[in-house]
């Protein structure tokens, strides 16, 4: 095992090496450049030039590319204008924040997606199958910015239960509990697509399996039901949950560009749309090289859960 | 549902609408219901209604487009590597992880940004990004295709690499292809109100669904309804989208064969229509099933699997249960546990008493406990009937614990006693393993010794040596032969082996379409078959000893079970039948040991 | 008073678990989010800030915080554009305008404790201007060109200061006031270097406490302060992107003042909790024609264009009333130089068809760029549909672009030409100088380094704009701008849209609160209970 992941690890250098390249390469067909971008109206040929001088952008492509390349593997991933500040610094932060909106909203897809699924299935064609039914196709029906706001005109506005947006009370607060509330809705917000996926896929894999002569073995043992179910079924059906999850991931990294706009949570999904519109090639890059590793960790991770999971699985 | 929509979209220019794109900013945001507009105005004073219907219609499109386009480059892509194989499905996989690598939303922007604007490059960009799930998806079916027979064999008959592709791959991912296709044409949808969200939508005036609801979001709080009308109407068309993705999953997917799929309840359905029928095996007998009546109902056809079968079971004792398949014999083995699978299985009459006590109406509780205490089973194909995922260990400490509390270590101790009971080699170190490390001999042994675990009175075994070769058939067939002399079992062997059955049981029982036609000793039976039925199927049987006799066949085929023949069902295939056979119900017929549903029995014994 | 958290990252990793988060919130009932102590004003700003140096930034988002840190040797008269002394007390012009000598304010110290004095004001201004200066490093200076005309800065003693310029630069004195000629401690710069955008240190009102990375940026009053102290004990800045968000977070009363609130939300808060403030700016939101090509070559054309598009409706009802229509390259915010008497075109589609047939076009196909939102774009989109649909209704094809703020500069400054017929712009500019002579002279054409993205040509109004420049006499100046707004009102090179109101809303425990016409966002004087 200890060797499949430390393979998997080198497989995924060149992949996130490809992704810089790409990055690199898209920046720098988008029309518009920083200068423009920080200059505004303002933005003359001079001014630009001036400025793009001063950010050290008038270099050949290729040239830029490699010094980034060399400072990144020193650890350097270079300052980003429109943050003014390194870019290791306001990644990091932002990273952190993402982590916890979308690692919540995560568990949460997975948690209520499975329960939801393990129940539709359970009680198929029954009233709970039906509600989830329905609940899933407005799930799945639903932008998750749009979710997000009708969440805030609810809850926070009307009702005022929570807070509108942000990850900490601006004054005061700070600990555990005022995180919690602040997360509430946007983690909701951010899971409810990928839970409505999950759970249609958990109801068809529990179909899937219930029907396979092993359960009916485990009935003609005497177990509970509930351990049929949950023991038996559950886990093979996981089989089939667990890359679904995996792709699930995907998912919500993308749907929290929206969720971080909507409830100004100061994550990194939000912070790539501004720096790729303000043209922040350094900035962009730094996040992008993090978040793609990230989102390539936690894919070994889930090949690593299915392969303990499946011991049929050779790795 | 969809085909409303369409037929909407379609005739969108013959409607009478007025001009979705005509602006009149003083009557903006007009309630739904108003005088002119049924639903009311936007943020420009265009009517809503207008452009509901106009922008459904280009919703639809765009998002089928980016779905065909997304559909198309992946496919290719993944029908590419899957096929191919090695450096180029390295190549295309890694290129495919680098685009799936960071938040497509992120992407989307990127190509937006840099093609420029307009519908087109924004469907450009929404494919660009869906692209990598079918990839991945198509690739994952093409590798499991390009090793089988039929893509050797093109391969053999000299057909190039592009055309097996085309020719044999293509038609059988397809299916793959249009569930995938279904299922993201409505996520297409939203992702263009997403762009629209991050400010990249289509081109005003034109409208779409994605934009509609982007461009109502700023007034949102003050004129909810302008965004509420896309939302309610992306809500309809992703739904319908998605139920039809369904349908045609179900159409297409050949595992689910018809219908959706159903999953079985915990017991089979007891829907029994007259009163249990008294015993007619008289009391004493450790298991008594009467006139048990076990059907299958598949929606409008009832299909009686078990058409009144009676049989009785004494401590100890081995009785076979003999016919063909779909004679009924596995599912009046399951009914007594009502293990059935329901749907679409129902027990529709007769009473199975466990020490003359009925049990198919005991609650599920009661009937959990009798489950692989009392009556335990032991399955035909050991390698689909272990949890692949569990351990032997833990599947046989689980059986323990099941009904007899204790600790996992004490039950642990047990499950390696009763590996050694059913002659496992090293139970020690086997009771680690999952059932796909072990030969077929081995599970079988595991699921022998899973139904000892208990002690059980009675154990079911379904054919649990068909699956087996020879020599390790016997093997087991002696070790469950000198288990139920040590330990007094009573077995109910079903098989459709008379060799076994002389091996191994004091009586049987023939099965015919769902009844019994003979029952006897089995020596007796053997020796003298009274049954036609029998009687041919004991010649098709090379006897063990009996030295070499010519097989026969029975000529014909069982009758199908929802249109069995009045009178005795086998008459359509007896050499032997007359007239009378088919005018009317034969009753078994009951001569000491013997008995035997046939008016023109064999000359007997 | 802290407003620091300690022990925050602690609870990243812990609170990883949603299903505490389930459980614990569960536990909660109903409890919403404290309302802030009375003496702390919390603002909904438009953005993050980019940085907290004056001579680093552009947007007019950062200025709403920089103006409450800083400030420079002059500045705008409260409710006026016009220049009145700062940290200058006085100053003298040469007659030839091109030496401005500054007698500083005494007694006035950095927030660091360092005295404010001549050196520093050189400092300041060689960090920007001097390639060689050792920190100038920490810019890059974007708006460093307000200054470019300077060519020499000389302390003479510690209390005067002498600028000499190249040549004379009439709208000097006003860049001062402008953000960009904002004054920073030397000494923090020294010491924080690249990190002095996040480490301010100026003379103002409030100084800084925190800068919480997208979440807030904390500055409270400065006990030291020269003048009148402030009335507020803190002023919280949050950055909330999402327009829509900002507006339930000020109705949830999570923010306290909230600015660029959106038209179609006013109405949200008209009922008394609340009070809009509104004023109007230097601001003009215009079409940019492509005089060099195609329809708008004619002038009777572009004559019809200001005729067909009805600016009342899309100032009075896309823009709900938060907008004033536009009848000239300057806006009236600029009361000196604006000239009272020039009408707007009034809306009227039948003059506008019988001079697109007279100079047959009608039919004409039109490409029309407009962006999805950018800086004092206002609703760019629903105007450009709105004008799309006015223009249609007068004959014309249009055919609406719409890019992405950024690209959309990309396609528009370096001209028009082959691509476009016309394109959305805006400007705000603290000196009526500025929008007209970068956009409208002969020589600001896309090719020779200016925003003249339309091609726009007239001799006499480029001579009007030279002279209006090196002119130090406001009278003057007033003078050639009238006479330059006319022939450019009539010449018709742009579509006057609109002039922006600029508006904020507070909630009733805010007192005393006023805009600028210059956008910037005092809040010294603002007292909350």
């Amino acid at each position: 095992m200890g060797g499949y992941i430390l393979r998997r690890l080198i497989a995924a250098v060149p992949v996130l090496l490809g992704i810089t390249v790409i990055v690199f390469l898209v920046m720098s067909l988008i029309p518009g450049d920083p200068a423009t971008a920080i200059l505004g109206a303002y933005a003359t040929p001079e001014n630009v030039e001036k400025l793009n001088r001063d950010l050290g952008l008038d270099r050949p492509m290729v040239e830029r590319y490699v010094i980034w390349l060399g400072n990144m593997l020193q650890g350097d991933f270079g300052r980003s204008f429109s943050r003014n500040r390194p870019v290791i610094d306001e990644v990091a932060e932002r990273f952190s924040a993402t982590l916890v909106l979308a690692g919540t909203s995560f568990v949460l897809c997975a948690f209520f997606g499975i329960i939801a699924g393990v129940i539709s299935a359970v009680r198929q064609y029954g009233f709970a199958d039906r509600l989830i039914t329905f609940a899933v196709l407005v799930g799945i029906s639903v932008p998750p910015f749009f979710l997000g706001m009708i969440m805030i005109l609810v809850f926070a506005v009307h009702l005022r239960w929570l807070p509108v947006s942000g990850m900490y009370a601006i004054y005061g607060g700070g600990d555990l509990a005022d995180l919690l509330r602040h997360l509430v809705m946007p983690a909701l917000a951010l899971a409810a697509v990928a839970a409505g996926v999950v759970a249609r896929l958990a109801r068809s894999a529990m179909l899937e399996v219930l029907r396979q002569d092993h359960i009916r073995t485990a009935r003609a043992k005497g177990l509970p039901e509930r351990r049929v179910i949950l023991g038996h079924a559950l886990r093979s059906a996981m089989v089939s949950i667990i890359p679904v999850l995996g792709l699930q991931a995907g998912f919500v990294l993308s749907g929290a560009v929206y969720i971080e706009t909507v409830f100004q949570w100061p994550g990194v999904g939000r912070m790539l749309v501004d720096a790729i519109l303000t043209r922040d090639l350094m900035l962009v890059q730094g996040g992008v090289v993090l978040v793609a590793a990230a989102y390539v960790l936690f894919n070994i991770a889930v090949d690593v859960a299915q392969a303990l999971l499946d011991p049929r699985i050779k790795t | 549902m969809l085909a409303l929509i369409l037929l909407l979209a379609l005739a969108t220019p013959f409607l009478p609408l007025q001009d979705p794109n005509a602006t009149a900013t003083a009557e903006r945001f007009a309630r739904p219901l108003s005088p002119d507009h049924l639903l009311g105005t936007d943020h420009l004073g265009r009517d809503l209604l207008a452009r509901l219907v106009h922008g459904t219609r280009l919703s639809l499109a765009m998002g089928l487009a980016a779905a065909l386009l997304a559909a198309v480059l992946g496919s290719i892509l993944g029908i590419v590597a899957g096929f191919l194989g090695g450096r180029a499905d390295n190549l295309i996989m890694r290129g495919i992880d680098m685009l799936m690598g960071f938040p497509y939303v992120l992407l989307a922007l990127a190509i937006v940004a840099a093609l420029g604007p307009g519908l087109v490059n924004a469907l450009i960009a929404v494919a660009a990004v869906n692209m990598p799930f079918f990839a991945r998806n198509i690739r994952g079916v093409t590798v499991a295709l390009a090793g089988r027979e039929f893509v050797d064999a093109a391969r053999l008959s000299g057909m190039g690499n592009l055309r097996i592709m085309a020719v044999e791959i293509l038609p059988n991912v397809l299916p793959v292809i249009v569930i995938a296709l279904t299922t993201t044409t409505g996520w297409m949808i939203l992702e263009t109100a997403g762009l629209s969200f991050l400010g990249l939508g289509s081109q005003p005036p034109q409208a779409d669904l994605g934009s509609m609801l982007g461009e109502a979001r700023a007034a949102l709080i003050s004129h909810p309804h302008v965004a509420v009308v896309p939302g309610v109407m992306i809500f309809l068309v992703v739904m319908s989208i998605n139920l039809f993705g369904d349908g045609v999953r179900d159409a297409l997917d050949p595992r689910l064969g018809a219908g959706a799929p159903t999953r079985p309840l915990p017991a089979t359905v007891v829907d029994r229509t007259g009163p249990p029928p008294p015993s007619q095996a008289g009391h004493g007998a450790l298991l008594a099933i009467d006139d048990l009546r076990t059907e299958f109902r598949i929606g409008r056809r009832v299909l009686p699997a078990a058409g009144g079968v009676s049989l009785s079971l004494g401590r100890g004792e081995a009785l076979g249960l003999v016919g063909e398949s779909g004679s009924g014999k596995s599912v009046t083995a399951l009914s007594v546990m009502r293990l059935v699978a329901s749907p679409p299985g129902v027990i529709a009459g007769g009473t199975v008493r466990l020490d003359d006590t009925e049990v198919l109406d005991a609650p599920l509780r009661i009937l959990r406990g009798l489950r692989g205490r009392r009556v335990a089973y032991v399955f035909q194909d050991p390698q689909g009937t272990l949890h692949p995922l569990y351990r032997i260990g833990e599947q046989l400490t689980e059986a323990i614990r099941a009904h007899q509390p204790m600790s996992l270590q004490a039950a642990r101790a047990r499950a390696i006693e009763l590996l050694r009971d059913v002659r496992m080699p090293r139970p020690e170190d086997r009771i680690d393993d999952y059932p796909h490390q072990l030969s077929g001999g081995q599970r079988q042994r595991v699921g022998i010794a899973m139904a000892l675990a208990n002690d059980p009175d009675v154990i079911m075994a379904d054919e649990p040596t068909t699956a087996l070769d020879v020599t390790v058939q016997a093997q087991i067939l002696a070790l469950l032969d000198q288990l139920r002399r040590e330990r007094g079992l009573a077995i109910l062997f079903i098989t459709h082996d008379f060799g076994v059955v002389a091996q191994l049981c004091e009586r049987l029982a023939v099965m015919y379409a769902g009844r019994i036609v003979e029952e006897g000793p089995t020596a007796e039976v053997l020796a003298a078959p009274a049954h036609p039925y029998t009687r041919r199927l004991i010649a098709c049987v090379p006897a063990p000893g009996a030295g070499r006799r010519r097989l026969e066949t029975i000529p014909g085929l069982p009758p199908p079970l929802d249109a069995l023949p009045p009178g005795c069902a086998f008459a359509p295939r007896c050499h032997r039948a007359r007239p009378a056979c088919s005018d009317g119900e034969v009753v078994l017929r009951r001569t000491g040991m013997r008995a035997v549903r046939c008016l023109y029995p064999e000359a007997a014994a | 008073m802290s407003f620091r958290h300690p022990t925050r990252r602690g609870f990243l990793a812990s609170g990883m678990s949603s299903l505490a988060a389930l459980a614990v919130t569960g536990s909660v009932p109903g409890r919403a989010q404290a309302a802030t102590p009375p003496g702390v004003l919390v603002v909904g700003q438009i953005a993050e800030p980019k940085a907290l140096d004056p001579a680093a930034v552009t947007a007019v988002n950062d200025f709403r915080i920089l103006v409450n840190l800083y400030e420079g040797l002059t500045r705008y008269r409260p409710g006026t554009l016009e220049v009145a002394p700062g940290l200058a007390s006085d100053w003298t012009i040469s007659d030839d305008g091109t030496v401005y000598t500054f007698t500083l304010r005494e007694n006035v110290r950095f927030h660091d404790g360092t005295p404010f004095d001549a050196e520093a004001v050189k400092f300041n201004f060689d960090r920007m201007l001097d390639e060689t200066h050792p920190y100038h490093d920490t810019g890059p200076f974007p708006l460093a060109f307000f200054f470019g005309s300077v060519a020499r800065i000389e302390a003479l003693d510690p209390h005067s200061v002498r600028f000499t310029l190249k040549e004379p630069y009439a709208p000097f004195l006003s860049n001062l006031a402008y953000p960009t000629g904002l004054l920073v401690s030397p000494q923090a710069v020294r010491q924080h270097g690249h990190e002095f955008g996040r480490n301010p240190v100026g003379t103002g009102p409030f100084r800084f406490v925190e800068w919480r990375s997208n979440e807030a940026v904390v500055i409270e009053r400065n006990p030291d302060y020269w003048g009148e102290k402030a009335a507020t004990e803190a002023v919280i800045f949050r950055p909330i992107t999402d327009a829509n968000t900002r507006v339930a977070e000020m109705l949830a009363g999570g923010i306290d003042l909230m600015v660029e609130v959106p038209p179609a939300s006013l109405a949200q808060f008209r009922d008394g909790r609340f009070s809009i403030v509104e004023q109007a700016g230097p601001h003009l939101w215009f079409l940019i024609l492509n005089c060099k090509e195609g329809p708008f070559a004619d002038k009777r054309v572009r004559q019809a264009a200001n005729y067909a598009i009805n600016k009342e409706a899309i100032a009075n009802d896309v823009l709900e009333g938060t907008a004033t229509v536009a009848a000239g390259p300057i806006p009236p915010a600029f009361n000196w130089a604006h000239d009272d008497t020039l009408e707007p075109y009034p809306y009227d589609p039948e003059r506008a068809r019988a001079l697109i047939e007279e100079a047959g076009a009608v039919g004409a196909r039109l490409v029309f760029y407009v962006t999805e939102g950018g800086s004092g774009m206002l609703d760019p989109l629903p105007m450009g549909t709105a004008i799309q649909a006015d223009l249609e209704a007068v004959g014309f094809d249009v055919e609406i672009r719409t890019f992405e703020w950024n690209t959309f500069l990309a396609q528009v400054n370096p001209g028009l030409a082959g691509k476009a017929d016309m394109a959305e712009m805006a400007w705000m500019t603290n000196d009526p100088d500025t929008l007209p002579y970068l956009a409208l002279r002969t020589e600001a054409w896309p090719d020779t380094g200016g925003f003249n993205s339309g091609y726009y040509s007239n001799p006499t109004v480029d001579a009007l704009l030279e002279q209006a420049r090196t002119s130090t006499d406001q009278a003057e100046r007033a003078q050639l701008y009238r006479e330059m707004q006319a022939i450019v009102h009539d010449d018709a090179p742009w579509v006057f849209v609109a002039n922006w109101k600029q508006n904020a809303v507070t909630s009733d425990r805010v007192k005393n609160f006023r805009l600028e016409p210059s956008f910037l966002l005092h809040l010294a004087s603002v007292v909350k209970d």
